[in-house]
Order: C-alpha cells, then sequence, then structure tokens
C-alpha cells in the first residue's frame, strides 16, 4: 500500500467544492469583526475616538487593546530565546505606538462584516507620524529613527560563528571571490486567508475556536495564554484549510483578537482575513542579503565559505518572526558541498513594514540561491563545467551520517550517482549542444543546475518558538474493522488523508480505504506539532507506523487464540466484543495512541557545542533549460527535471503534487511576485493586482523522478514539500545567468522579474533588431 | 439580540447603497438622470472590485445586464458599395462573443483579435464591451481597438440619443466624455472591405494582466498588395489609447507593399516617439507595432489570394 499511486481522497469533496473552511461554518448569531489598521508606517498614537463608529446600526461594540485588557487580555511574545536578542512583546491590539501601516489599533463587532467595514472607516485616529524606517541600510544608518527606542538599535538580533580557520584558509588561499546576494521580499499567499471563529460557553467555562492554522495545539496553547485560560479549556478545530505554506504557521493577533471577542461578547464572533489584510498585514517572508567570501583551490574546491547575514524582519511582533527562517539559512549555507572552513553572521533587522516570517522553504532558498551562486561562480571564473565544480565539492558519500559545522547529521544517500543520474534524465550534453546551436542563431538559452541537500522534520525548540520533534498519532481499529487515525499533524491540501491512510493500511495489512484520517481538533488528541517543515510524513508518518504496529502485534495474538485464519474484522468484533475469550494479560479492544520521536535533534549545544536540528535530510537536484526574450525579459523554462530522493515514497503521485506546487510557487516568486513599499512605508501591493502571483498559464511543467534512499528511521521517510521551492530560485538564477552569458549579465538577486532582467540587459548595451522581431511568426 | 440587529442592518444597508436593477434603458436613464454620483454596473470585471476595496462608493448603482443589448448585426451601409456599411454591436456584448462571433470575425476582426487578449477566460465571459469602452482604462484592449477601427459609441440619456467618435471618447485616465446621465447603450464600427488585414499584438508579464503594451491595427491593399488605408492605436503607452495612423503615415507604410524590411525599424522609431510612459512601454509599443503591421498586411495578403 505504502508506494502506490492512489487517487486523493479528499479531492472528491475538494474537487467539487464541497470542503468545508472557515468561512463555510456559519452559526446562528454570528457576529463579524473588522478590524482598523494603521495607515502609518511608523507613528505615535494620540488618541483613538471610538464614538461615531460605535453608533452605527448594527454595531455591538467597537473594541481598543484598554478593553481587552480589561477583560483580561495577556501580551505575546515571540518565543525566542537566543542570546543577546533584544526584549519584545506586545498586546494583542497596538496602543501608543504603530510599526507598520496594517498593524491592528481597534476591532469592530457587527451583524455583518459590511457594516463593521463600514463602523471601521469611522473610527479617527490621531497620528503623530515618524521617520519610516523601510530597508535594512535605512535601519541600520547612524541616525534612522528607532522602532523600539529603548533597544537603543534597529538590530533585534546578531548572532556569528566561525570555525578556527577560517580566517587563515581565506587569506592564504589562491581564489577568493566576494560577492552580494539578494533574496527579495514575497509572501506565502494560501488562498484561504487567516482566519477565526469563536465562541465562549460561560457556563462551562470553555472557549472553542475554529482557525485556518497549520498548528492547532500550539495555537490553543497560545490562545490559552493571552485569554489566561487553561490549555484544557481551550479548544481549537481547524478545519478544510486552503493552504497555509508556513504563513498560517504563526499565530496572529487577530486570532487571540477574535478570542477575546468570543469572551468580551459573549456571542460567537469571526473575523475572516480579506485580500488586502493578507497582502499587507500577516506575514510576509524572505528578504535578506548575503555578503558572501568564498575561497577555493585552482580545482575549484571550495577552502573556505564565509557569509555575513542581514535580514529585514520587518516589525517584528510575530511568532518566532523572520528569525526562525534566518537560523536555517545560517544552518544551511554549506548545502550539499562539503566545506573545510565557515563562518557566518547573522544581522536581523527591524524595520516599519509588516512582520516577516515563515514561507514554505523557511530560509533555505536564500542558502541554497547563495551556495549554487557560488558554485557557477567559481565554474566561470576556472572556465570548468559547472556540473565538474560541484562534482568536487559534493560531501563525500561516507561517512553517514556526514556531521556538518555546527553539528548536523546529514544522513542522505550517495550524492555523486543521484548527480549523474540527474544528468542523464535532464540530457546535459544534449542540452549543452542545442545552447550552442542557439547562440550561433543568437538566442538567449542557458541551463541551470541545484544540488540540494534538505533538512526535514525539524525542531528549533529551546531556540525558536515550540517546536518539538515529535508527533502524536492515535490509530483505532473499529470493531466492524474500519480504522481510524487522529494525527496532531494539520493537512493544508497536502493529501494527508490520503498518504496517512496508505501508511496505516500497509502496517495493518488492510486496504486503505478502510482507514478514515482526520487531524486539527485539539480534543481529539492530548497535543500535536501540526504541518510544516516538510514534516509529516516522517513524523506522523512514524507515528503512524508505530500505533498500527502495536495495534498489529495484538490483532496477531487475538487471532493466533482465536485458532483458524480469522478475517480482520473478525478479530477486531473479538477484540472489543469478546473480551471475555480474549488471551490472558490482553485487554479489551484495539488502540493505541503513541508519542512518537526519531530523537535525532539536538536542539540546544550538546558538550560538543553541536545542534542538529534536523531528523533527517532530503537530497533533490535539479536542472533546467531556459530561454530569455532579450526584447522582453520574459523567461521560457524549456524544460525542467528533478531527481528527487525524500526516501521511501508513500504516494508518488502526492509527493510530485509537492514538487509541482512548490516548483509553481518558486516560478512565481522570481519571475513574478515581489511585495513592494513606498519610501515612506505605504504598502505598493495591497491586491492580487499589484502582488502579481503566476496562474495556470505561468506555470511550468516539472519532470519527477524518484529516487528512493529509505532513511534509517521508522518507514524510511524523508521530507519532500519544500525542495522545489527552495530549489527554484537558485535553478533558474543559474539557467538565465547562463542563457545571458553571451552578454556578460550577472545574476545577484532572485528578482528576474521580465522589467529587471530588460534592465539588465539593455545595460550590457544589447539592442533589439526590428526587423527579426517583426518577422518572428506565431 | 440577534433579529434585531439583523433588521436594522439590512435597514441600513438599504439606505446607503440601493442597488437598482434596471428593466429598461428609459428605466437606467431615469435614474441617471436623478442620482448624478451613480455608477453603472455592466459585467462588472472592473468596478466589482473597486465596490469591493471601496476605491468606488456610488451612491447608486445600476445594474443593466438585463437590458437588451446584446445585438450584434452588420448593415449594408447606404451607399452599398464594396467595403461600406457598418456593424452595430449592443454595449452589453461580452467579450467571449466578441472573440467568437461569426459576424464579428468577418465584420469586425480587430475587436475580436482585441478581445481575445481581454483578460482570462472568466473575465471575459462577464466583462462587456460598453462596460470596457466607458470604463476607459488606459491599459486595456478594446478602447485601443475601437479607435483604430474609427468606431463610435451610441450615448442615451433622457434628452435624447447623441453619437461620439472613439477618438473624441476618451480624455484621460479612466475619463471619458460620457456625460453623468448618458449610458454608453451601442457601438458602431465600418464593415471591413475587401483587402483587410488585422493584428492585435500585445505583451504581458503574465497572460491575463493588462498589457504593457498593445498595439492594434488593421489595414487594407489594393490588388498590387499596396497599403491603401492604416488605421492604429496602442493601449498602455499613454493615459488614453494612441491614435498610431500619423506614426504609421509618416514611417512610410500608406503606399507601400509591405514586405520591405527597412520599414519595421522605421515603424518602431515613430511609434516608440508617439508614446508616452516609460521606455520600456514606449519600446515595446514600436516594436509590437511593426510586427502588428506586417501580420495585418500578411493576413490581407492571405486574404486576397483565397479570394
Amino acid at each position: 500500500v505504502i508506494g502506490a499511486r492512489t487517487e486523493r481522497k479528499e479531492d472528491a469533496r475538494f474537487l467539487v467544492g464541497r470542503g468545508q473552511y472557515l468561512a463555510d461554518h456559519a452559526v446562528p448569531g454570528l457576529l463579524h469583526v473588522a478590524i482598523l489598521r494603521s495607515s502609518a508606517a511608523h507613528a505615535e498614537i494620540r488618541a483613538v475616538d471610538t464614538r461615531s463608529a460605535a453608533a452605527v446600526p448594527g454595531v455591538i461594540g467597537v473594541f481598543t487593546q484598554t478593553d481587552l485588557a480589561a477583560a483580561g487580555a495577556r501580551r505575546m511574545g515571540h518565543l525566542l530565546e537566543l542570546p543577546g536578542i533584544q526584549p519584545l512583546e506586545w498586546s494583542v491590539l497596538a496602543t501608543d505606538r504603530v510599526r507598520f501601516v496594517g498593524e491592528p489599533i481597534a476591532a469592530v463587532v457587527a451583524s455583518t462584516r459590511a457594516i463593521a467595514e463600514d463602523a471601521v472607516d469611522l473610527i479617527d485616529v490621531d497620528f503623530v507620524p515618524l521617520p519610516a524606517v523601510i530597508g535594512t541600510e535605512a535601519a541600520l544608518a547612524p541616525d534612522a529613527a528607532l522602532l523600539y527606542p529603548e533597544w537603543g538599535t534597529n538590530e533585534f538580533l546578531h548572532l556569528d560563528a566561525a570555525s578556527p580557520g577560517l580566517a587563515d584558509a581565506i587569506a592564504g588561499a589562491p581564489h577568493v571571490l566576494h560577492e552580494r546576494y539578494e533574496s527579495h521580499r514575497i509572501m506565502g499567499l494560501p488562498l484561504e486567508g487567516h482566519g477565526a471563529q469563536a465562541r465562549f460557553d460561560s457556563a462551562l467555562g470553555e472557549l472553542t475556536m475554529l482557525a485556518s492554522t497549520q498548528q492547532p495545539h500550539q495555537l490553543r496553547t497560545v490562545v490559552a495564554e493571552v485569554c489566561g485560560m487553561t490549555e484544557a479549556s481551550v479548544r481549537v478545530i481547524a478545519p478544510d484549510t486552503g493552504g497555509g505554506f508556513g504563513n498560517k504557521q504563526h499565530f496572529l493577533r487577530e486570532e487571540c483578537l477574535v478570542a477575546m471577542l468570543a469572551r468580551i461578547t459573549g456571542a460567537p464572533v469571526q473575523w475572516s482575513e480579506d485580500r488586502a489584510e493578507a497582502l499587507t498585514a500577516s506575514v510576509h517572508s524572505r528578504p535578506q542579503v548575503h555578503e558572501v567570501t568564498a575561497a577555493y583551490d585552482d580545482d575549484g574546491r571550495l577552502l573556505a565559505l564565509d557569509v555575513a547575514v542581514t535580514s529585514d524582519v520587518g516589525n517584528p511582533v510575530l511568532y518566532f518572526s523572520g528569525i526562525g527562517p534566518s537560523l536555517v539559512t545560517v544552518g544551511a549555507l554549506c548545502g550539499a558541498y562539503a566545506v573545510p572552513e565557515h563562518g557566518w553572521t547573522l544581522s536581523c533587522v527591524a524595520t516599519n513594514t509588516c512582520p516577516v516570517g515563515a514561507y514554505r522553504g523557511f530560509g533555505q532558498p536564500q542558502a541554497h540561491l547563495t551556495i549554487e551562486r557560488v558554485m557557477d561562480r567559481i565554474a566561470q571564473a576556472l572556465n570548468i563545467d559547472p556540473v565538474e565544480v560541484r562534482r568536487r565539492n559534493l560531501l563525500p558519500d561516507s561517512p553517514r551520517p556526514y556531521v556538518a559545522h555546527g553539528g548536523a547529521r546529514i544522513d542522505v544517500g550517495a550524492l555523486e550517482p543521484h548527480l549523474d543520474q540527474l544528468l542523464g534524465e535532464f540530457g546535459y550534453d544534449e542540452w549543452r549542444s542545442r545552447q550552442t546551436a542557439a547562440r550561433a542563431a543568437g538566442r538567449f538559452v542557458g541551463v541551470g543546475l541545484s544540488v540540494l541537500v534538505q533538512g526535514s522534520a525539524p525542531t528549533q525548540y529551546g531556540v525558536a518558538g515550540r517546536f518539538g520533534s515529535w508527533e502524536v498519532a492515535a490509530v483505532s481499529v473499529l470493531p466492524d474493522g474500519s480504522v481510524t487515525v487522529e494525527v496532531g499533524t494539520k493537512s493544508q491540501g497536502q493529501g494527508h488523508e490520503t498518504t496517512l491512510a496508505q501508511v496505516a493500511a500497509d502496517v495493518l495489512g488492510i486496504d486503505a480505504a478502510r482507514v478514515t484520517v482526520r487531524d486539527g481538533d485539539t480534543a481529539a488528541l492530548p497535543y500535536g506539532m501540526g504541518s510544516w517543515g516538510s514534516r509529516t510524513a516522517v513524523m506522523a508518518g512514524g507515528a503512524v507506523v508505530h500505533a498500527a504496529r502495536e495495534l498489529r502485534a495484538k490483532i496477531d495474538v487475538i487471532g493466533a487464540h482465536m485458532g483458524g485464519t480469522p478475517d480482520f474484522s473478525t478479530v477486531a468484533a473479538e477484540a472489543w466484543w469478546h473480551a471475555h475469550r480474549l488471551p490472558e494479560g490482553v485487554a479489551p479492544g484495539l488502540t493505541a495512541t503513541v508519542v512518537y520521536s526519531p530523537g535525532r535533534t539536538i536542539p540546544v549545544p550538546n558538550d560538543d557545542g553541536h545542534t542538529n536540528f534536523d531528523e533527517t535530510f532530503g537530497a533533490h537536484m535539479t536542472a533546467v533549460a531556459v530561454e530569455v526574450d532579450p526584447v522582453t525579459g520574459a523567461v521560457q523554462v524549456l524544460d525542467a527535471v528533478m531527481v528527487a530522493d525524500s526516501g521511501t515514497v508513500i504516494n508518488p503521485a502526492v509527493v510530485e503534487g509537492q514538487h509541482h506546487g512548490g516548483f509553481a510557487q518558486g516560478v512565481g516568486n522570481v519571475f513574478h511576485e515581489e511585495v513592494r513599499y513606498s519610501d515612506d512605508g505605504q504598502p505598493l501591493c495591497s491586491t492580487l493586482v499589484d502582488y502579481t502571483i503566476p496562474g495556470a498559464r505561468e506555470s511550468v511543467t516539472l519532470r519527477v523522478i524518484h529516487r528512493q534512499t529509505p532513511s534509517d528511521i521508522t518507514g524510511g521517510f524523508r521530507g519532500a514539500g519544500e525542495a522545489a521551492i527552495t530549489a527554484a530560485p537558485a535553478v533558474l538564477a543559474s539557467a538565465v545567468e547562463d542563457a545571458l552569458a553571451p552578454l556578460g549579465v550577472r545574476i545577484q538577486s532572485t528578482r528576474l522579474h521580465a522589467h529587471e532582467l530588460r534592465r539588465l540587459i539593455r545595460e550590457t548595451g544589447w539592442r533589439v533588431d526590428a526587423v527579426a522581431f517583426a518577422r518572428v511568426d506565431a | 439580540m440577534s433579529n434585531v440587529f439583523e433588521t436594522r442592518s439590512d435597514a441600513f444597508a438599504r439606505a446607503v447603497q440601493p442597488n437598482v436593477r434596471a428593466e429598461s434603458v428609459d428605466h437606467a436613464v431615469s435614474v441617471l438622470a436623478q442620482a448624478p454620483e451613480a455608477r453603472v454596473l455592466a459585467g462588472g470585471q472592473s468596478l466589482a472590485p473597486m465596490l469591493a476595496l471601496r476605491l468606488a462608493r456610488p451612491e447608486v448603482l445600476v445594474d443593466v445586464n438585463r437590458l437588451p443589448l446584446t445585438g450584434i448585426a452588420a448593415d449594408s451601409g447606404s451607399d452599398s458599395g464594396d467595403g461600406g456599411g457598418e456593424v452595430h454591436l449592443g454595449a452589453l456584448t461580452r467579450h467571449r462573443f466578441l472573440a467568437l462571433d461569426p459576424v464579428v470575425a468577418r465584420e469586425a476582426p480587430l475587436l475580436a483579435a482585441a478581445a481575445r487578449h481581454v483578460g482570462d477566460a472568466a473575465i471575459r465571459n462577464r466583462g462587456t464591451l460598453g462596460g470596457s469602452l466607458a470604463h476607459a482604462d488606459p491599459a486595456a484592449e478594446l478602447p485601443a481597438a475601437l479607435v483604430a477601427s474609427g468606431g463610435r459609441v451610441i450615448l442615451t440619456s433622457q434628452r435624447g440619443t447623441r453619437e461620439l467618435a472613439a477618438a473624441d471618447l476618451f480624455e484621460g485616465f479612466f475619463v471619458t466624455g460620457l456625460a453623468p446621465d448618458e449610458l454608453l447603450t451601442g457601438v458602431v464600427v465600418p464593415r471591413t472591405g475587401e483587402g483587410t488585414g488585422v493584428a492585435f499584438e500585445e505583451w504581458a508579464p503574465r497572460a491575463a494582466d493588462f498589457p504593457w503594451a498593445g498595439i492594434a491595427v488593421t489595414l487594407q491593399i489594393d490588388t498590387h498588395g499596396t497599403c491603401t488605408a492604416v488605421g492604429a492605436a496602442a493601449c498602455g503607452v499613454a493615459s488614453v489609447p494612441v491614435d498610431l495612423a500619423p506614426s504609421l503615415t509618416a514611417a512610410g507604410v500608406l503606399g507601400a507593399v509591405l514586405d520591405d524590411d527597412a520599414l519595421w525599424p522605421s515603424i518602431a522609431t515613430h511609434v516608440e516617439a508617439a508614446c508616452a510612459g516609460d521606455d520600456d512601454r514606449a519600446e515595446l509599443a514600436g516594436l509590437l507595432a511593426a510586427r502588428a503591421v506586417r501580420r495585418a498586411w500578411m493576413g490581407a495578403m492571405r486574404m486576397a489570394a483565397a479570394a
């Protein structure tokens, strides 16, 4: 059953519009929330006048932080535990100061959303403007306005690390390159925005919240903390979820706001994020600048890599904020390569923009861009084929695990044969021949490569947030032989109802159709970690294996005791209904709840100073061929191939879907999307006309070839979900630069938008041949 | 409690934003006459997002979707000669019909070619010809196609009916010559005669986006392949559609057999100079114009060969 290309069970309802998302859960008497958000990027609030808004017919009430605090709301925090981090806490609604356009100031509760929005327009805020700080350079300037004057700087966190021989290795190297690479600001954009609906049962003293979240149990913890309730008295249910992409890994002030408003009003209350709120006031991602120093020898082998990472974290009033991903960046800089000496600095800088946080890939795309750019630069400088440079620097095939700088235990399969398989599947030599012919014809065809080793199922517990590297699953065989699986992960569309059923069925030896998988309800399991970090197959999959194995063993015992070869459902009925006939010492029923951890991670430094944030690693290698239209700057992807090693594949179709979706997002990230601000901090992307995501016609076919090297943890699984979106910026930058090599264009950022490439091409002095352009036949 | 609030809120909603579903053109224009701040809702592909974003806050919304303004008909013209006659299109003609209708394909093919570039299929299914022209987005395809075609619009009000040439309709960014009490009810374009070729060329970062630059061209050739008439306009490069006929004439298109490679840089240069906006758009417009003229001419030649 594991390995079968089973159709996705959940598609039956999703594809015909019968999914039940947050806003589909209307209840009688439901009240709606609209939020007054700051129109100023940086300002003191002198006064908020809500009287006119409160007088609008249909308005139940207008609430500020004063009201929430009076009702017992507590402050929120980022849960970062890092040396030297600046102190930071915040309230659910802003009080005396706002630090980005979109920061919530007041909430209107009304009988309809439209009325609530009408009333929001009538709230009068007296702002005293402060200078807006946009971009890390401005934020670190000596005379910069300070977001938090008590810090004395806008630097939220500064960390560094270096191997002892780093400086000497660079000083003594025959070749040293200095480069600056930038990853631009984008965002995860789930089709369904954030949202929460809550009601407080005063008789029971219990709060029930529906929320569109990736981590229902952790949201429960946060809501309980902010509302001053026990975790046992809060229930969070995440219904069908229309995408998350890390954006919904964060707990928003708005979710806590809804919980408090439900307590205050005594009525069911709902906030459903609109697109403008999503684009300007949820979670942005990726903005980093890397100042890179790379030393290498005459053969192209890296001797040392030193990277200064500057990370724009926006106004970091967000659970783990932009720092969580930035920590992953600095841990992933060496990528798939053996680097003798390595160091980094990390400067996380607060600016007057939307908080920065998670987006699928979580800090890895930036690191991957840097190391793959370095590989290409070495190849160019030494005139060696970029494949060969990568080959010479690959992590050696033994030992396993390979212990990287800092202590990461990299457990991937052999990389060189993997690379050879990619070259064969892609037809590397043939593409080089085609490229030669294309160049002779004045066309710009290029080839790009990405060799990615990527951690999965991570923990940053004790460092950033509550990322425990464990998962909970409860598997029950019911008396009729049907099976329920409850997991603490939360599908946002990844097909867990299908894949985890396959896992349980495989172990139990039954048809997957007999298994029903449920997730997202904190009442079903004591805790769960949710879905993020390419963890669900590894962690929930492993937990389900262990729970199902426990039941399988019990079934075998009962079956043997019954004699003959009783079928599955007969044994199930025996276990529940005929307890008196069970073997001695065997308890009735067939149910098992497991808390599973592979136990590989070292979230806080051990005696060797090592940390290892990932339970296992996947290896994904990608090659693309592109053609750049020098007139428009548009890029056509001619072919894209990934040889994917995510260990044991539960369902090839589902894994391919992950790669297809991730690559589509990656294509959008570099060719179409950028979150932009004006110099005074006004968001320039508040609709999907301005934040241009790819549609079906902009998507690219990624050919996926599976290469299965089982991990040696339970099930043999490795992560898959973040591979393609991590590979995409690096591999597309590599290919575009290769295509434009005859012009000498150098790609040093993730901005591969048509207008940007067009600018770079024009800067080389290249001019359009109007005759050739006019004569192109369609 | 909630019932009380619902009742009050419904009344409140009606008071601030009544939505009139017009039952006839007379009805529609009578509402427009009474409420100068009213907005007309046709396909809603531009207005509805503006309402959702609260960028437009009309006092009254006049829904014209039920009006009988959907016909497409060609007349033979008063002189009934070759090339005479006109095509009459109802203002509620959806882009999808414009792109697929056989009469439009035969008699007003530039409108069909332009319509195929509008948005995506969902937008073309709802968006209307009259709506696009009255909205006057400078990047939109259909206004440029109307200017290139030398078409005109029919405007109706309680004061009567008048016609406005395309060139006079577009006054600025989203600004037209419609009076507040007028409804755009119809569109008229000349029937294409024998020897006509058309092309619509544009480039947009994403297929469904408004173009950076778009070029509409219609031209006519004689039996020798010589260009005898040309109409052209650009979208996306100024606050209104730019009439490119003077630029193409200056580039030497009229009176020429358009198989001369020296023409293309000349067209590109002249059109680029005629287009405002940033360099990217003007340069693209020039190049696209060269390509569009060549394609239109090849189309005319193919048609002539087939005839």
